[in-house]
């Protein structure tokens, strides 16, 4: 596989690690009343067949976390954004 | 012993002498295929200073105005290189840059920027952390293939083209210098890059030269 | 015997006639010419025989010209480089080869283990399933020996490879697969189109079945036209050929695996040559020209040798000049076939027969077999006699009547299954084309692959010709080429409506489908009547396909079978499916150059030539070498740690702590960044201060450790442990991108630039003060504990100073940049050498932590918290910070939770294992029973006593109680006084003076 970083170009699948998941975000309460989206946020996923949007760390280049929007059932990416951006 | 000698370089005084990330594992000569011209030449461009500039939050104009300022480059907003007076710009991240210089030696370089570009980046220095190796010859590419998945064709990667990658696993800053390739890698795996470079280059007939 | 080769065809084929090169077989020694394969050389030696199969130890000859051949797989060369299951037909033949048959004892021609075919009711489908479920024990002890001993094929060289393989990246616009009529026309179309193009060839001459065909390309024949493209690809500047080269597998994104075999056709590969070389190969697009496979007609003792399928018989004539037999009938449902009957009356091979399976009589094969001097009998093969090789064949014609024929070659084709295995490694799903009956690739090709030639379907000449040259065109098209106008015109539809037959009604003996893995029409049949409809579980259930062929030559027919036992339409049932590698692929290639201590790039620390001088013993950590222990001569492994502790505690020593993660990290919100991924507080550590920090995970578990000092108002440098150094720099780099981009903050690793050593001992000041420059203070006064700051030592060397202590005695680390560390060490050592300094490697820092009850890398093993680290009130209540939420969650806080404590066995000198578990005193060593587990042991010098550190449940309220220590890994058991962890001077006052 090969992953398409916004600032290095094409790269193949070794130089990036997975996260997971793009669309959790932190909570920004640690009140007791947001238990239920801390719970959310660190164990519960959905498993989707199709278009996933997830994290990568391009480590073997330039560091970036990028969003990946990926097919999980055909691996075709259809776009890759900078994390950082939009955020 | 060491301790004797007393080095000037780059502007700081020191007793310690300073060692290679290759000493003690590529001695200058002749390896693989002895006959004909040596496909491929490397050798160590040492004493460079090496920094990292990063810019702060919503500097990055000021950073470049500054850089232009000082040294007339344009810092690329890409993995490739813009090469100023005494100093090369080379693009490896959002934001992040890493300079090369032979004239501000060593500390020197990280020092200057560091006072130049105060508020506006982040300044790391790197001259010790980093080896840069020139891997030169007509087998040049052919080598470099052995170990990095980077298309090297003069069309795709020209002069100045840069890439932050990995090398037979071990992570590199790679850019083209007219026709040589500069190779920064880290200072701890000097003997395997040199193991990796000995194997790879000796079907071309590989030369290690040694720079002042 | 060298020089006879009663099957070379004089002055016919492509292998040079003129020069010979000898090779053995078995210890026999035999010749062959230049240009030939292996099987080539042998069947014109007269040999059929080559191998006995897998399960039945049946006798077995050459069956096919290709890479798809199931039987002849031989021993290739000896000794260390003696290699399997190598096929025959794809060896190239060099002088001095040295092949030798595999499966068989004591010798080929006489297998003892053949009595396996008498009990062939039980090695039928199913028969591991079956046979071998029960008793579990039984299948150690007594079947897998027993299987292993009579199944199986070649054994490789135990003795280490002495032969290197290598790596090597390449990229291109489009890759062409195979080079036949249809690879050399698309190559030429993108290549002549401007495109950058790879050809890769799996044989070691380009052409694919021209060289095999006595085709006409444009009035010439069809091999010059062949040498004429690849001549012209040549001189294109911007096409590299690849011979040898298989593309094994297409992967994501454009990527495709290939291995070149080198040096496989020399006895040794040359001076730095690797013996082969394996490829990634980067396409924009690529084009699929592998070719056909044909498929063989089932009958009765069908893999007896001399049987062959048709078009390797035509290779065999026209490409190598070797007549497989002397007296031959063919036996084909196809008109492609006809043609080896008339290459071989060509080639003065008598043909005594076509033999035609299908209902109608076809005038073009009557017409064939006349020209031939054959007779057409429309019926099929009934049986075969010979089992060393076939003598004759018994013909049953439509009419029931039965004829037998004397010969020594059977040539027969099923019909051509496209090549297509490529078109499927992504999932996609070849599609049954009823026309053809075959399967052609479907329509979910990988993203920019294109299939032409017999690879599509397209198995005419010019439909090769044109679906190459349109298939090259498009790629380059693709690509932002223009290519020119194709030359040459699709042809007419020439599929011609095919009526396979896929085996023969009651034919005697056993009909095989699978010849690698001897699974029989039988088998098939038994399988469906079981219950199997999909193709996918009939392989499972009968091996069908499974062997290293991986079913070039079987899954279709395996597939008819099944149809037509369950009653279904071939279409219908599909197939299986098609996964890398196209062709096994030796390990060595994948390997490359990591092998043994190039297994993985290894760091060294800046002192480590000179800890090799002192004779230092090394450890991995990650990818790291640190100095284990420095022992002296005569020395012991625990005198020496016990020597440097002690050194350490009462004189001075020195460690390399360079290999620790480093991170350098600045801006004005670097201390806001801190405190969020920290436990404990750090926006308001004071500038020339350090600070031990805890980080969690976001689940509220230990992360990492380290100390953190702040060097400017907006510089902080951090370091990790040495293990967690990318992880920490990772999650540094998420908090900053992704979770919080608003800071102003800014890391960057510093592990590579700093050469760092820890002096620890009562006399570490005095040995600073000797290397620091005059007119700077270290005093405990100017310089206390956990203090930082930069300094210059040696005249003038810039050098960070940190009073950080991890063996709990007065220490200083000192870090210089990295080029200076060799040098710094002979300094430190030189002016210790007065106090008595020594050097302690990671061993003896073990035993310190431990003795001082600091976690390190076995504490934080994932499963932790702060309070089980017993750190839980270092955690700030003011902020938020990574792991805080979760971290607070009650069952992480429990009393009861395994926490961390001390503990002393109550006879000194009884070692307390490492993973022991924890039970009470007077419990049972059972899971029921399980408090807790030891963590890290050390034996302590000063107090005389092996320790341990242990995880407990509700731990530090149970200090004094007695627990029983339980390794039942070795069977002992012991007990121990739980205590404190910090073992030695607990109250810190070594530090502070």
């Amino acid at each position: 596989m090969r992953i398409n970083c916004p600032y290095c170009g094409a790269r193949g699948l070794e130089e990036f690690t997975y996260r997971g998941d793009a669309t959790v975000k932190r909570p920004e309460s640690i009140e007791e009343s947001a238990r239920d989206a801390w719970v959310d946020y660190v164990y519960l996923r959905d498993n989707p067949a199709g278009l996933h949007k997830e994290l990568w760390h391009h480590g073997a280049g330039c560091h970036s976390w990028l969003e990946v929007t990926r097919n999980t059932v055909t691996h075709e990416i259809t776009a890759v954004e900078l994390a950082a951006k939009g955020r | 012993m060491p301790i004797l000698s007393i080095r000037k370089e780059g502007g700081s005084v020191s007793n310690l002498e300073s060692t290679s990330a290759l000493h003690g594992f590529a001695t200058p000569g002749r390896y693989g295929k002895r006959d004909g011209e040596a496909g491929v030449t490397a050798s160590e461009r040492k004493n460079l200073g090496l920094a990292t500039v990063v810019a702060r939050k919503g500097q990055e104009a000021a950073l470049k105005t500054a850089i232009q300022g000082a040294y007339g480059a344009d810092l690329p907003d890409g993995s490739r290189s813009a090469v100023g007076k005494g100093v090369r710009f080379i693009g490896i991240g959002p934001g992040q840059w890493f300079a090369v210089s032979e004239s501000l030696a060593n500390e020197a370089l990280a020092d200057e920027l560091a006072t130049k570009l105060q508020g506006i980046a982040s300044v790391a220095d790197h001259s010790s952390g980093r080896a840069v190796m020139r891997i030169e010859g007509p087998a040049a590419r052919d080598v470099l293939a052995k170990g990095l998945m980077i298309d090297l064709d003069p069309r795709v990667f020209v002069d100045g083209a840069a890439a932050t990658s990995t090398l037979s696993h071990m992570g590199v800053l790679l850019w083209r210098d007219g026709n040589a390739y500069d190779v920064a890698l880290f200072r701890s795996v000097g003997g395997s890059f040199w193991g990796w470079l000995r194997d790879s280059g000796a079907a071309f007939g590989l030369e290690f030269v040694t720079t002042s | 015997m060298a020089g006879n080769q009663i099957n070379r065809l004089s002055g016919k084929g492509l292998v040079d006639h003129g020069k010979t090169v000898s090779f053995q077989f078995d210890g026999e020694a035999f010749s062959g010419h230049p240009g030939d394969t292996l099987a080539s050389a042998l069947l014109a030696n007269g040999v059929r025989l080559v191998g006995r199969s897998f399960k039945y130890h049946r006798p077995r000859g050459i069956l096919t010209a290709g890479s798809e051949e199931p039987n002849a797989l031989v021993e290739l060369r000896t000794g260390a480089r003696r290699e399997p299951n190598t096929r025959a037909t794809t060896i190239e033949l060099y002088d001095g080869l040295d092949a030798t048959s595999q499966n068989r004892w004591p010798s080929l021609k006489l297998d003892v283990l053949s009595v396996n075919q008498l009990a062939t009711p039980i090695f039928g489908a199913g028969f591991y399933y079956k046979t071998f479920m029960w008793p579990a024990a039984f299948w150690e002890k007594l079947y897998e020996p027993m299987i292993r001993r009579a199944a199986g094929l070649g054994y490789p060289s135990k003795l280490s490879d002495p032969d290197h393989y290598e790596k090597s990246n390449a990229f291109c616009d489009v890759l062409v697969i195979g080079s036949g009529a249809a690879g050399l026309s698309a190559a030429l179309a993108a290549a002549k189109a401007g495109a950058r193009v790879i050809l890769c060839e799996e044989d070691f001459e380009l052409g694919g079945r021209l060289l095999a065909e006595s085709d006409e390309i444009d009035g010439k024949p069809a091999q010059e036209w062949a040498r004429a493209a690849a001549a012209e690809l040549e001189s294109l500047p911007d096409c590299r050929i690849m011979r040898r080269t298989t593309v094994f597998g297409a992967y994501d994104g454009g990527v495709y695996g290939a291995v070149e075999r080198v040096s496989d056709h020399l006895p040794v590969p040359p001076e730095h040559a690797p013996r082969q070389r394996l490829w990634r190969i980067v396409a924009k697009q690529s084009v699929v020209c592998a070719g056909g496979i044909e498929r063989p007609i089932l009958f009765g003792n069908n893999d007896r040798p001399g049987v062959m399928l048709a078009g390797a018989v035509r290779t065999y004539v026209n490409r190598f000049g070797v007549a497989p037999g002397r007296t031959a009938v063919v036996f084909a449902d196809n008109h492609d076939a006809l043609r080896t009957a008339t290459d071989l009356a060509a080639a003065g091979v008598a043909v005594r027969a076509i033999v035609d399976p299908r209902p109608q009589a076809s005038a073009a094969a009557e017409q064939v077999a006349g020209e031939a001097g054959a007779l057409y009998i429309r019926g099929g093969i009934e049986n075969v006699r010979g089992a060393l090789g076939i003598k004759s064949v018994r013909v049953k014609d439509a009419q029931g009547g039965t004829k037998e024929f004397d010969c020594d070659l059977l040539a027969t084709s099923g019909g051509w299954n496209p090549a297509l295995n490529l078109t499927t490694h992504l999932g996609g799903k070849p599609a049954w084309d009823s026309a053809l009956s075959c399967l052609v690739p479907g329509e979910d090709l990988p993203p920019g692959m294109q299939v032409a030639g017999a690879a599509a379907g397209q198995f005419s000449l010019q439909a090769c010709l044109a679906s190459g040259e349109a298939a090259g065109a498009e790629a380059a098209k693709h690509c932002g080429f223009s290519p020119s106008a194709l030359r040459r015109p699709a042809p007419a539809q020439d599929r011609a409506p095919a009526t396979p037959v896929w085996y023969v009604e009651n034919s005697r003996g056993k009909a095989f489908v699978d010849f690698q893995n001897d699974v029989a029409v039988s088998d098939v049949k038994l399988a469906a009547r079981e219950g199997f409809r999909v193709p996918d579980h009939v392989k499972r259930y009968t091996t069908l396909g499974m062997a290293t062929d991986q079913g070039k030559t079987s899954n279709l027919n395996g597939a008819a079978i099944l149809a037509e036992a369950t009653g279904r339409y071939l279409g219908a049932v599909g197939s299986t499916t098609f996964r890398p590698p196209y062709t096994p692929v030796a390990l060595g290639a994948l390997a490359g150059h990591h092998r043994g201590k190039d297994f993985r790039p290894t760091r060294l620390a800046p002192s480590h030539r000179w800890a090799e001088e002192q004779g230092a013993v090394f450890v991995e950590v990650g990818a790291w070498m640190r100095a284990l222990m420095y022992p002296k001569p005569g020395e012991a492994a625990q005198e020496t740690v016990n020597r440097e502790v002690s050194n350490t505690r009462t004189n001075v020593g020195v460690c390399d702590v360079s290999t620790l993660g480093k991170i350098d990290v600045q801006g004005p919100d670097a201390g806001e960044l801190l405190n969020r991924v920290y436990i404990n507080a750090f926006a308001k550590l004071p500038v020339g201060k350090a600070r031990y920090g805890l980080m969690l995970r976001e689940d509220g578990f230990a992360m990492d450790d380290g100390t953190t000092a702040r060097l400017a108002e907006d510089h902080f440098y951090m370091t990790t442990t040495t293990a967690n150094a990318l992880k920490v720099s990772q999650h540094l780099e998420f908090c900053q991108q992704v979770l919080w981009p608003e800071l102003d903050v800014q890391t960057v690793s510093a592990t590579e630039q700093w050469a760092q050593y820890a002096v620890a001992g009562p006399k570490a000041r005095k040995v600073i003060e000797a290397l620091l420059d005059a007119g700077q203070d270290i005093s405990n006064d100017a310089f206390p504990y956990m203090a930082c700051g930069k300094f210059t030592v040696c005249g003038g060397t810039p050098a960070r100073i940190f009073r950080l202590s991890f063996s709990g005695e007065l220490a200083y680390e000192i870090g210089v940049p990295a080029r200076y560390g060799d040098a710094l060490i002979r300094a430190i050592i030189k002016a210790g050498a007065e106090h008595g300094i020594a050097p302690y490697g990671t061993e003896a820092l073990g035993v310190m932590r431990i003795e001082k009850g600091h976690a390190a890398g076995p504490e934080l093993n994932g499963q932790t918290t702060a309070h089980d680290l017993g750190l839980g009130k270092m955690a700030s209540t003011k902020k938020d910070f990574i792991g805080r939420f979760m971290g607070e969650r009650e069952a992480l806080n429990e009393a009861g939770r395994a926490a961390m404590v001390g503990l002393k066995p109550l006879n000194p000198k009884t070692r307390i294992a490492s993973g022991s578990h924890l039970v009470k005193r007077d419990a049972q060593a059972t899971g029921a029973n399980d408090e807790g587990y030891v963590t890290s042991m050390a034996y302590s010098p000063e107090l005389e006593t092996f320790i341990a550190l242990a995880m407990l449940s509700n731990g530090p309220a149970r200090m004094g109680e007695v627990v029983k220590v339980c390794d039942p890994l070795r069977g002992n058991e012991t007990l121990a006084e739980v205590c404190s962890a910090h073992f030695v001077d607990p109250e810190g006052g070594r530090l502070r003076v």
